[in-house]
């Protein structure tokens, strides 16, 4: 066995652009596999190329783990942020298909179950808020990262909850539970992005919280700006190719033969009454 | 009659909305902050602007090249889409050599930049996920009188056209 040249191997996956960047760039080839026809060979390589993307990412994370780069700093996050994430969802799904549900009926009970998984979730960051976090999270790149998940994370719980209560009261009828809920959850989403920003947390101080606020979310918000423009843009692109396209051409009038064939399959399949 | 046609148009009492509470959240952490420095703010929006724009028309090119297919006007859109993603990623890359001096840093910082965007985009669909699926938990939850249409059974395509004459 080349013990070198595995090494070797392992070296090139420590490159953030190789075990980072291009993962995510086939996970991005993979979703253009899966837009194709059923019957087109690309169907058959989404499987590969997920496999591949996720592998390189793992042994991205592994080997260099510990170290201060941005990208296994956001591994990292969202290594930890994946259980109450994960929660949350299940929760969710639990409690809609426990309820009067058309399809996939699950039994009632589970539905006080759902919706305190779904919670369980919410406390889960909010108790890692106030817990000392891991090494990965507690200083430099990794903290900042983090600290930008929750306050983007708290900041998305306040205005579509808000906005979600707002839609309870004008669109439903009767909604006033619904509505009562979702302005609880917003509740909760400002209570702890207040008390974050006027007291900090376990290992950051109200400056840091502040800073990165001032720092990263004006960022995102232009991001989330640029990258609606972006959509925006490819609209235009597809628009412009498909105004340039020329017309179809003219479609030849069906034949005898044709006619009869339309014919005899229209009266196989249809039984036409006659009144009178 | 539906709620929201008695009400006017919802989309303006929700912008407002959505509006109202951005400022206020701002004005809760300038309040605790003691101000904040407007055009680092207006350099950040500037910057998270472009470098958004370049990743999300390359992550669009790579969609398209991955399902590009014989029917498709290709050449409008993936040529437009390279152009797009390369006019952001080195408007980027430039100013951020202006800003940190040296070719390398200006890569350092559009990794941060992409790996904080990608970063908030997960943040936003977890908690996207988690408020609309809970409400759709509460929505779903109500029951209703039974609906005549849906007790219909199916004739599996057996049918009869009576024509008038």
């Amino acid at each position: 066995m080349n013990l070198n040249a595995n090494q070797g191997s392992m070296e090139g996956i420590s490159n953030a652009w190789l075990g980072f960047w291009l993962p995510l760039g086939l996970i991005c080839i993979t979703i253009g596999f899966s837009l194709t026809d059923r019957k087109d060979f690309r169907q058959r390589l989404i499987g590969l190329t997920l496999l591949l993307a996720i592998t390189m990412l793992v042994l991205y994370g592994i080997e260099t783990s510990g170290s201060d780069a941005s990208e296994i700093a956001l591994l990292a996050v969202l290594f930890d942020m994946t259980p109450p994430v994960s929660l949350m969802a299940i929760g969710a799904l639990v409690a809609t298909f426990s309820g009067p549900s058309p399809v996939g009926q699950l039994p009632r009970g589970l539905r006080p179950m759902g919706f305190l998984l779904a919670i369980s979730g919410l406390i889960w960051i909010g108790w890692m808020l106030v817990e000392d976090p891991p090494g990965a999270r507690s200083d430099g790149i990794g903290e900042k990262i983090w600290a930008t998940w929750v306050l983007v994370f708290l900041s998305c719980i306040v205005i579509t909850s808000t906005v979600s209560a707002a839609f309870c009261v004008m669109m439903g009828e009767k909604r006033n539970r619904e509505a009562l809920a979702m302005s609880s959850l917003a509740l909760i989403g400002g209570g702890i992005f207040i008390r974050i920003m006027g007291q900090g947390s376990t290992d950051l101080s109200t400056l840091g919280w502040h800073d990165i606020y001032w720092d990263q979310i004006p960022f995102i918000i232009g991001g989330i700006a640029g990258s609606t423009f972006g959509v925006m843009g490819f609209i235009w692109l597809v628009y412009i190719a498909e105004k340039r396209a020329p017309d179809p051409d003219v479609v030849a009038p069906l034949t005898l033969e044709e006619k009869a064939r339309v014919r005899e399959l229209l009266e196989k399949n249809l039984t036409i009454k006659e009144e009178g | 009659m539906m709620a929201a046609e008695d009400q006017g148009p919802w989309w303006r009492i929700i912008a407002v909305m959505i509006i109202l509470i951005f400022i206020g959240m701002n004005l809760i952490v300038w309040q605790y902050s003691g101000g904040a420095n407007f055009s680092e703010i207006l350099d950040d929006l500037m910057m998270g602007f472009i470098l958004a724009f370049g990743i999300t028309t390359l992550v669009l090119l790579m969609v398209s090249v991955g399902s590009i297919h014989r029917h498709m006007h290709w050449r409008e859109q993936i040529v437009g889409l390279v152009l797009f993603s390369a006019l952001g990623i080195s408007l980027s890359s430039w100013l951020y050599e202006g800003d940190m001096g040296s070719t390398d840093n200006a890569i350092y910082e559009i990794r941060l930049g992409g790996a904080m965007l990608f970063n908030a985009l997960t943040a936003v669909l977890a908690a996207s996920g988690l408020v609309l699926g809970l409400l759709l938990a509460l929505i779903t939850g109500r029951h209703h009188t039974n609906d005549e249409l849906l007790e219909l059974e199916s004739t599996q395509g057996d049918v009869s056209l009576q024509i008038p004459e």
